[in-house]
């Protein structure tokens, strides 16, 4: 809603906007946390206390000013960052130095959000057209498994995503069908869509692979190593990423422009918000959310396909685990636009980073942080820091006259 | 997915689709109970040729998981005298409740405790959709009873065993229906979609769990750290076993619960004013507002219900027969999302989720590695065979949703009373 | 005009049936270059479906289209735009979240190095062609944040764009101001000197007088007539429509009015969108009497009434029903007070369709014995009344068991009228009671008004029908833009009520 607001007006105007008090705020608490972790480890509580204080202060000022979401997300922060900063402050610098090291922290964060990134921009492309998917889950598992069985048969991961892709495809046009030419229920749909995939690939994979599991040889998608050694810090988070990470940024720029940029956005999102006015126009409003579906379907199969052959190099059944809930969850909280949903994304892929470095300190408690990013978006759709609107079609079968 | 109402067009209110309740009450009474059983032969049929495909008979593998359902024990009719519990009374009854040991009696057994949180967590999805709303978080809701359920079980130990039992299943439920509860209160409030709510809810109960009974969680076991698993729950707070052995996983007294919730469920729907609500707001929220029932009340209602139901269903599991919980019990939990095959199969009746329950609950246990003898077919397969069918059967009820339709809106055109197509078509 | 200007297109023996309704029996119809054809008719009479035919959105069970004398077949809204027809929908087929010029462009979009869209022409063509028209409207505005009239405008527009010559307009001025109506006219006459034919579809005589070359009546899927303006009147008109002559007198003593039972005092209501959609208003209906309250739909009687009700908050004011304050309590509390209330829809509000009628009665009364009692329900007892309710009221085609959906429009209203009546609520308020019903039900439920009235309750009639409200009430209040503008007795000319309820009598009020 935000991202709505008047883009126009000058620079001096912009830094006294709400909205800029509020990012101010997530700066400065942010940075009241920053010093006292390595490598500056300031080790007075004195600090993160003042700062966080400060950011939150600001984060009020925004809110009252109309910059709810923002403004909410900047007060959250100080108080967080206060906490943490003095829990770090408490602790010894040696932990400190095992557990944050920034470059791999980043690294690991933009390795946990590529899946969810491509999960959650193929969920916008059905939503946007109208059609609720929750079956992410179930898409990203199917790309997972056939997208390994396909390199590992064909010996090339280029082929394996493509295998991926097709059996995103085919769940896709499952549930497609269903819902929009049997105008089925989307969410019973998704809901089925996900067993089905939990299914099959579980029961190709013991089927073709057996108790053993998936050989150790399938060829990965590979890394991009970058000649970055000059910058330490650049070099350690993305000197050595993944293709499919780089390849997750092009998404993002391409599917911002086609939503918003090109006449098929456009159309798009006509019919995810106001399917008869597209029709009375004369755009194929089953076509338009066919394709739509169909790509979600792709794109959350290559975010699988990542997973386990690009991330890993095996497969486990149902090794989703969630992150396609998380997906749509980053969807939700990005308000059905790709760069809210990436931003989601690699928040909630920071919390996962965290949760996997901090049992170092914490034992079991740092999974906690996992259920972070679905207790950020229930706060979001609770509308406590500004409302997530939906397509307003979204979930409603159409029917030609 | 919130009801945001552009004021440009309104999507023709009369005409719209109506709410989930509505439109399945209206298919329900146009097909009975054919459609179901269709629905079920069907997805048996594609499963059947996902076998074929892979090279396995699918005949004698749906013979050898049949075998181990245990249903065959009711093929066994004979003539039996039963004692009377608490009398020295016998009746005559023609199965041989007596036996406790036989194969078939015993795989029964094993059906009937799935039985029971199939039922519950199918209440929990049914109860909820009879007010309009999709309950997908019967999951979270499990969770959260299931872990009170064993932190009360497991802590005071001197307590009356009675007493605990009751103490426990109560909490348990209340805890449930606090977290269902969540998702009600925000749609009743703010309006926020309850199925995007309640899938976030069953995540942060997952992680919670994951964290509870984890290294050094409030809830991990004190004997063993290394193992993430809760402490065993008092021998006083377990449910009593009446049929089959109790170290041997008999079938406890939670199947007389399960069978009085199905009964409170019908009685709260038909019998009450609360029912009548929950109904009048399911079908039509703004004629139950302009009757004087307050619909918020009865949105949070009826979620913190079908929260109630689920949370006792991971009670009793926990009391019945599991005696604790670990992080590896939880993230393998998928038994309470079959409760929404089971209430959408069973049409939201008492009488269908109890029929429905017991298929799944049949089909689980028959492809459960136990029961399968691997040279027919290999009991990893059938798992996931089971979640195949599973979802074809949500995946059909979805169509024959509209199969239905068809054939009501055919036998309303035919009949003497034509309704004039507005110029509007119905969206 | 007409007779001078070459037909730009023509419908022959146009036949669409729905299951168990022939909508359109064998329709003629066709339009002349430059002018206004008014289709007119009631509500069913199948004008609407009519235009979807022409507009490609059904297609035709029998006979032919023909524009500019050739032959067509339209598999959808795209075959008919190219052939330059335009339709503006009673309900907007715009996207609110969007803005005017991508609205008008939407799927022939200008485009810039062939993939993008090109948003500075959009802009720009949308101005050009909105000046060239002498609209005034903003490309960028988002549409929900404009008014209804420049909505409507822009879907125009949209037409225009596209290049259609044939213009449908269906119930245009349904949801307009008077002044707005007015503009509109102005428009379209503009339009038609520059070429462009019209096809105006509606209701309403005295517009079709106002703006219509030629005028085409329709009668339950029959085309009646096709007559010219010049030597029409309304009378002519009606009787076309309807069939016969309409005569609504109904019997009735004269009033004894009691004490005052419902007051509403200064009261403003916001609307949906927070606008203010009823000001000030003031009034009392006293037991015995029938007050009629007439307007021009969309003028805040829905948001009164739903004030009133208790379904809606209100921003301002006092209503006491019987003694009692009632504003901003609840639904429940204003039943409690004594308000019975028959409501303008009775299927998204009057009635629970998948409900039996034995529990759509008992809507209000569940909660309280005998019906139930300590939360515990007694479906029987609420049979038992059921039937009684049902064989008093003649209410015909089920039983208590029945579920409402299967009654027809005239039976469901009787039942709902049964349920408020039954709970002798001392005032009653009903609103547009007999919308969409046949003849017959229409005089059981005026027979029925005037029999609560002479038990001595106060009732409040609602309605859009002038003639409903002058045979009915014993006073009339006349409502426009959310205020009261004037009290009548029953014995005003329709024609002065009219200008009142359109504006016309309010500097009269003021002096």
């Amino acid at each position: 809603m935000i991202a709505w607001a008047d883009r126009r007006g000058g620079v001096v105007d912009k830094l006294y906007r709400p909205r800029s008090i509020a990012i101010a705020a997530m700066a400065i608490s942010a940075l009241g946390f920053f010093i006292v972790l390595p490598p500056i480890t300031q080790r007075s509580p004195l600090w993160p206390v003042a700062l966080g204080l400060i950011g939150t202060l600001c984060g009020i000022a925004a809110v009252t000013r109309g910059v709810r979401r923002l403004g909410w997300l900047a007060v959250a922060l100080g108080i967080v960052s206060m906490g943490l900063g003095v829990l770090a402050t408490e602790s010894s610098v040696g932990h400190l130095n095992n557990v944050v090291v920034w470059s791999a922290l980043f690294a690991s964060m933009l390795r946990y959000a590529t899946p969810l990134t491509w999960a959650a921009i193929g969920g916008m492309f059905s939503e946007r057209s109208g059609v609720v998917n929750i079956a992410l889950e179930g898409m990203m598992l199917a790309g997972a498994f056939f997208g390994i069985l396909g390199a590992q048969k064909s010996g090339s991961w280029a082929i394996g995503l493509l295998a991926a892709m097709g059996a995103g495809a085919g769940l896709a046009l499952i549930h497609a069908f269903f819902s929009i030419n049997l105008r089925a229920d989307q969410i019973v749909s998704g809901t089925a869509i996900n067993f089905l995939a939990l299914g099959v690939t579980g029961y190709f994979f013991v089927d073709v692979y057996g108790a053993l599991g998936t050989p150790s040889d399938i060829p990965r998608i590979p890394n991009v190593d970058l000649p970055l050694d000059r910058w330490q810090f650049i070099d350690g988070v993305f000197g050595n990423l993944n293709l499919m990470i780089w390849l997750s940024f092009a998404l993002l720029i391409v599917s911002h422009i086609v939503m918003f940029k090109t006449p098929i956005g456009l159309r798009i999102r006509a019919v995810g918000e106001h399917p008869r006015a597209a029709d009375t126009v004369g755009i194929n409003v089953y076509l338009v959310r066919y394709a739509c579906v169909i790509v979600s379907g792709m794109l959350a199969a290559l975010g699988g396909a990542y997973l386990s052959f690009g991330f890993g190099g095996a497969f486990n059944e149902g090794m989703t685990a969630g992150k396609g809930f998380i997906a749509l969850a980053a969807l939700i909280f990005g308000a059905w636009r790709p760069f809210g949903a990436f931003s989601a994304c690699l928040l909630f892929g920071f919390s996962y980073a965290l949760a996997y470095r901090l049992p170092e300190y914490s034992g079991s408690a740092a999974t906690l942080f996992l259920a972070l990013p679905y207790v950020l978006t229930l706060i979001a759709v609770a509308g406590v820091i500004g409302r997530s609107i939906p397509p307003a079609a979204v979930g409603r079968p159409y029917r030609k006259q | 997915m919130s009801e945001q109402v552009p004021p440009v067009e309104q999507p023709s209110p009369g005409e719209g689709p109506p709410s989930p309740a509505a439109r399945l009450s209206s298919l329900q009474r146009a097909g009975g109970i054919v459609p179901p059983i269709l629905t079920v032969i069907v997805a048996f049929f594609v499963g059947g040729l996902v076998v074929l495909a892979t090279g396995h008979n699918p005949l004698t593998t749906y013979r050898e998981i049949f075998a181990g359902t245990g249903l065959n024990w009711f093929f066994q009719v004979g003539s039996h005298e039963i004692g009377v519990p608490y009398s020295d009374a016998t009746v005559w009854f023609p199965w041989n409740v007596n036996d406790i040991e036989s194969v078939a009696a015993f795989n029964l057994q094993q059906t009937l405790l799935l039985w029971i949180p199939l039922v519950f967590t199918g209440l929990a999805v049914a109860f909820a959709f009879r007010c309009g709303m999709f309950n997908i978080g019967g999951l979270g809701q499990y969770i959260v009873g299931a872990m009170v359920a064993v932190w009360v079980g497991s802590s005071w130990v001197d307590m009356q065993p009675g007493l605990h039992v009751i103490l426990a299943i109560t909490l348990a439920a209340l805890a449930g229906a606090l977290w269902a509860g969540i998702a009600g209160f925000l749609k009743a409030t703010v309006g926020a979609h309850e199925v995007i709510t309640t899938i976030m809810l069953n995540w942060i109960a997952y992680w919670i769990g994951n964290f509870a009974f984890g290294q050094g969680g409030p809830l991990q076991n004190k004997v063993n750290e290394s193992v993430p698993v809760s402490s065993d729950v008092a021998p006083g707070a377990r449910l009593p076993v009446f049929w089959g052995d109790p170290l041997l996983q008999g079938l406890h007294i939670g199947f007389l619960l399960a069978i009085a919730a199905l009964v409170v469920y019908w009685i709260t729907l038909t019998r009450t004013t609360l029912g009548y609500e929950v109904r009048a707001v399911g079908f039509n929220p703004e004629a139950a507002r302009y009757g004087g029932i307050s619909v918020a009340k009865s949105y949070f209602l009826a979620m913190a219900i079908a929260g109630l139901f689920a949370g006792m269903g991971g009670a009793l599991d926990i009391l019945g027969w599991q005696f604790r919980l670990g992080q590896i019990d939880i993230q393998n939990l998928t038994l309470p999302f079959i409760g929404i095959a089971v209430a959408l199969l069973g049409r939201n009746t008492a009488v269908g989720v109890a029929l429905s329950a017991l298929l799944f609950s049949a089909l689980l246990n028959g492809t459960s590695t136990r029961n399968l003898d691997p040279e027919v077919f290999q009991p990893e397969l059938a798992g996931n065979l089971t979640l195949m069918i599973q979802a074809l059967v949500l995946l059909f009820i979805g169509a024959d949703l509209l199969i239905l339709g068809l054939w009501a809106r055919a036998k309303r055109a035919g009949s003497r009373r034509p309704r004039v197509p507005t110029a509007e078509a119905p969206t | 005009m007409a007779e001078a200007a070459p037909t730009v297109l023509e419908l022959k023996g146009i036949t669409k049936e729905f299951p168990g309704i022939l909508a359109n029996d064998h329709i003629d119809f066709d339009l002349g270059r430059g002018e206004v054809h008014a289709l007119l008719g009631e509500n069913g009479a199948g004008k609407s479906t009519l235009m979807n035919i022409l507009y490609g959105l059904y297609s035709p069970d029998e006979g032919e289209i023909l524009v500019k004398g050739e032959r067509v077949h339209f598999s959808g809204p795209g075959d008919a735009i190219d052939h330059g027809i335009g339709m503006v929908h009673q309900h907007f087929m715009l996207v609110p979240v969007m803005s005017v010029a991508e609205n008008i462009v939407l799927a022939t979009e200008p485009r810039r190095g062939g993939v993008l869209l090109d948003y500075d022409a959009a802009d720009r063509r949308v101005r050009d062609l909105a000046d060239a028209f002498r609209f005034k409207i903003d490309p960028k505005a988002r549409i929900e944040n404009i008014s209804v009239g420049q909505q409507q405008r822009v879907e125009i527009l949209k037409a225009l764009y596209r290049g259609a010559d044939v213009l449908i307009l269906d119930e245009p001025t349904a949801v307009l101001t008077p002044q707005e109506a007015l503009e509109l006219f102005g428009i379209l006459r503009s339009l038609t000197r520059e070429g462009m034919s019209v096809i105006f579809i509606t209701h309403k005589l005295n517009e079709v007088l106002e703006i219509a070359d030629r005028i085409t009546v329709l009668r339950r899927g029959k085309k009646i007539e096709t007559v010219p303006k010049e030597g029409s009147t309304e009378e002519q008109l009606a009787r076309l429509m309807v069939g016969r002559e309409v005569l609504l007198r109904v019997e009735k003593k004269a009033p004894e009015p009691g004490e005052t039972l419902l007051t509403v005092d200064q009261v403003s209501v916001e609307d949906d969108r927070g606008l203010p959609a009823v000001r000030d208003v003031s009034f009392e209906v006293r037991a015995g009497e029938i007050v009629g309250l007439a307007g021009v739909d969309g003028n805040g009687q829905s948001e009164l009434i739903d004030a009133i009700t208790g379904l809606r908050s209100m921003h301002a004011g006092r209503v006491t029903v019987g003694g009692k304050d009632v504003e901003n309590t609840s639904a429940r509390k204003v039943l409690d007070a004594g308000l019975g209330h028959i409501p303008e829809d009775r299927h998204r509000r009057g009635l629970v369709l998948d409900f039996s009628l034995a529990e759509n009665i008992a809507l209000h009364d569940y909660k309280e014995e005998p019906d139930s009692r300590f939360g515990w329900l007694f479906p029987k007892r609420l049979i038992v009344r059921a039937r009684r309710l049902l064989k008093a009221f003649d209410v015909r085609g089920g039983g208590p068991t029945t579920l409402a959906s299967a009654l027809s429009g005239g039976n469901q209203q009787k039942v709902v009228v049964a349920r408020e009546v039954e709970r002798d609520p001392r005032v009653l308020l009903a609103a547009q009671p007999t919308r969409g019903l046949d003849v017959g039900a229409v005089e059981f439920v005026h027979r029925r008004l005037i029999e609560e009235r002479e038990e001595g309750r106060a009732i409040l009639l609602v309605s859009l029908e002038l003639e409903e409200v002058l045979s009915l009430s014993d006073r009339i209040l006349a409502m426009f833009e959310g205020e009261i503008v004037g009290e009548y007795t029953p014995d005003v000319t329709p024609e002065e009520l009219g200008v009142a309820m359109t504006g016309g009598a309010r500097e009269q009020v003021v002096a």
